[in-house]
């Protein structure tokens, strides 16, 4: 998307318009290249498949288009930053570790990403005075965890993927038996 | 009436202890997704949908409706207390709320706010007694192009209303039709813009771009504004409350005033923010006590609340009879309806009685648990914010990724959601609203089975919502509003007008 975390200099609110619209009209020639695979005229029994979502795709197309001339339109009044290097920073300090966090989901299992997660989140405050203890981190963490375990999958039967750590300790549970 | 005779019925089904008790921690929920930053109405509801799949539907309603009035109240409390709007809906209340707390009367608006809110509410659930079952009724003689009439209506008038720029709208609309459309095709069974994917076979849900574009956008919003809670103290005790109640009539027509805009915005789809605002900016041009408000009024206080709260719960009235839903929060819970196997709509009243009856019934008791519930938490609530965000934002985190998970068992969902989460981040830097998104993305379907529909009684020809006067009334009055902006700034320049409070308001969003 848009984000053009690698330039130096701060990114102006035009740019980030004007990518959000080219992304918009890039989805919206998506929609439409699906819809005329399947069809966007009149078939047998009515309209075909691809007929409503058409011109969805050419409607969003066309109200990104408009958006992005009229951002060129204000080019000048929008040169404003978009957002401070520090809080970009600030921003991306949250959103790549929720990134790393996703993508590890698949391999670890909710529970284990999860806890990970939040430890790690507790552990790199280093705004507060006081760091957090290690016994802090490791109760809230897996309190958290635990919690999720009791409400999702055991009382409203949500089974959550516990990955292969729950694969070993199901494994581990049925020798004990 | 035959109303009053259903409404005891529904009292009946829903006075059970089981009942009440889900209406209890469906409050708690509530109050506690509209305090925390990051979680709202519209996501909560999102996230508790999966774990209704189990349940009755109406104990399912009963919970995920007393969750929206428990957050409705909940973003109250952070409003006054922290000068931070839980929801949307009440930024209004800060203007006041705030300056009051910091004066040390705390305890006296968050009273005032809670109890014009009840107020609110019970309006708007009293005109959705007695007129959803006649909207209903009318509603029965719509075939496919009246329908599409209305969501027509509905849509052009989120484009025209909208304190967004109109472009803006379209695309975040029409991104939400584009999602509907993805994955199998209602009408032929084909698969749609999947691009032979199987990941996109089911389709992209909307609870996950709601947990996605309110959940994780709002945070990373959060952060970037580097928030730092600092709220003022409050105890309420029994002598405020009742302090606080003899003042009130004193406000009657500020009350009365604003459930009526509250209402009339709550169905339309205006929605509760734009309804609070309105409301606010009414009471200040006709209080006598103008110069007083922003500096800490009772009246700014009430006006917004009663509003927002009338508009939350009016908003039901045309889910309910037309399945057109007159806010975000409203949209999933229809979402919800649709997924449960019940088909919102004037059918509705007649094939499911006891559910809407149970709701309605529930929506009255629901308000009134909400209102002692937060009267009697308020403390505990507040220090929730006082936890630091290091540990709050992970675990905030931590319940939307599982709550996307949990919508069909598959990770791929939390990696749309992160999606969404970036995108929700950019619309919000960039004006570009989401409610739309989220009502397209549920109606999408259902508005194109009636444009289809309706083409195919009309071989194609669009005359077909003209063809008599009251599709053709629905369909001019929808343009209206289309073109809303233009013909009102029209006006206003041909008679010489201008509309200082319009200005006003705006400058303020």
């Amino acid at each position: 998307m848009s984000h053009s975390s690698d330039s130096p200099a701060l990114v102006g609110t035009r740019w980030v318009e004007l990518g959000l619209t080219v992304f918009t009209a890039l989805i919206g020639v998506v929609v439409m290249f699906g819809s005329v695979e399947q069809g966007i005229g009149w078939g047998d029994s009515g309209p075909e498949p691809g007929y409503f979502p058409f011109y969805i795709g050419l409607m969003l197309s066309a109200a990104s288009v408009a958006n992005g001339v009229l951002t060129l339109v204000r080019w000048h009044a929008l040169s404003i930053a978009f957002v401070s290097r520090s809080a970009f920073k600030q921003v991306l300090s949250v959103f790549i570790p929720i990134a790393l966090f996703v993508g590890a989901m698949p391999f670890t299992g909710i529970y284990v990403a999860s806890a990970c997660f939040i430890a790690w989140f507790m552990w790199r405050d280093k705004v507060r005075a006081k760091p957090y203890g290690k016994l802090m981190i490791g109760s809230v963490s897996l309190g958290a965890v635990l919690a999720s375990y009791l409400i999702f999958a055991l009382w409203f039967k949500v089974p959550l993927d516990a990955g292969p750590m729950g694969d070993w300790i199901a494994l581990a549970g049925r020798n004990f038996k | 009436m035959s109303e009053f005779d259903s409404l005891l019925q529904g009292m009946n089904l829903i006075l059970t202890p089981g009942h009440i008790g889900l209406m209890v921690i469906g409050v708690l929920l509530g109050i506690l997704v509209g305090v925390l930053p990051g979680l709202g109405a519209p996501n909560g509801v999102a996230l508790l949908l999966p774990l209704t799949f189990t349940m009755s539907p109406v104990s399912a309603i009963i919970l995920l409706s007393c969750m929206y009035w428990g957050a409705l109240f909940g973003g109250s409390i952070t409003s006054i207390l922290f000068n931070i709007p839980g929801e949307p809906s009440s930024v209004a209340t800060t203007f006041d709320g705030y300056p009051m707390a910091r004066e040390g009367r705390a305890a006296e608006a968050l009273t005032a706010a809670f109890s014009s809110a009840l107020i609110g509410a019970l309006a708007g659930v009293l005109l959705l007694t007695f007129l959803s079952t006649k909207i209903a009724a009318f509603a029965m003689s719509f075939s496919s192009p009246e329908f599409f009439a209305v969501y027509l209506l509905a849509f052009c008038t989120f484009i025209g209303m909208s304190k967004n720029p109109p472009l803006k709208t379209v695309v975040a609309m029409m991104i939400g039709f584009a999602m509907a459309a993805v994955g199998m095709d209602t009408v032929s069974g084909n698969l749609r813009l999947t691009f032979d994917q199987p990941i996109l076979m089911t389709g992209i849900s909307f609870e996950v771009a709601v947990i996605g574009l309110f959940g994780i956008g709002e945070i990373l919003c959060t952060v970037e504004e580097g928030l730092v809670f600092r709220g003022e103290h409050a105890r309420i005790t029994p002598m405020v409350i009742l302090r606080t109640w003899a003042k009130l009539p004193r406000y009657w027509w500020t009350i009365v005033r604003s459930t009526l805009v509250g209402c009339w915005m709550g169905i339309t789809p205006g929605g509760p923010t734009a309804a609070s605002f309105m409301s606010y900016s009414l009471a200040r041009r006709f209080s006598k006590n103008r110069e007083n408000f922003g500096k800490g009024e009772l009246e700014g206080v009430i006006a917004p609340e009663t509003a927002d709260h009338a508009a939350g719960t009016s908003a039901l009235l045309p889910m309910l009879t037309l399945g057109i839903p007159g806010s975000a929060t409203a949209a999933v819970m229809l979402g919800g309806l649709m997924i449960w196997g019940l088909h919102p709509g004037p059918t509705l009243f007649v094939e499911q009685h006891d559910f809407v009856w149970g709701l309605i019934a529930s929506m009255y008791l629901g308000n009134v648990v909400s209102l002692i519930v937060v009267l009697a938490t308020v403390p505990l609530f507040a220090s929730i914010l006082r936890i630091p965000f290091s540990i709050i934002a992970p675990i905030i985190i931590m319940v939307c990724a599982i709550g996307a998970y949990s919508v069909h068992n598959s990770f791929f969902d939390v990696v749309l959601m992160l999606g969404f989460g970036a995108l929700g981040y950019l619309f919000k830097k960039l004006g570009y609203p989401i409610a739309p998104l989220v009502l397209a993305a549920v109606l999408g379907d259902k508005a194109e089975d009636a444009f289809r529909q309706s083409m195919l009684f009309s071989d194609g020809h669009l005359g077909i919502f003209w063809s008599n006067p009251l599709v053709g009334s629905l369909t001019t009055a929808a343009l209206l509003m289309l073109f809303w902006p233009l013909i009102s700034k029209g006006l206003s320049s041909l008679m010489g007008l201008r509309k200082p409070h319009v200005a006003k308001t705006k400058s303020v969003l």
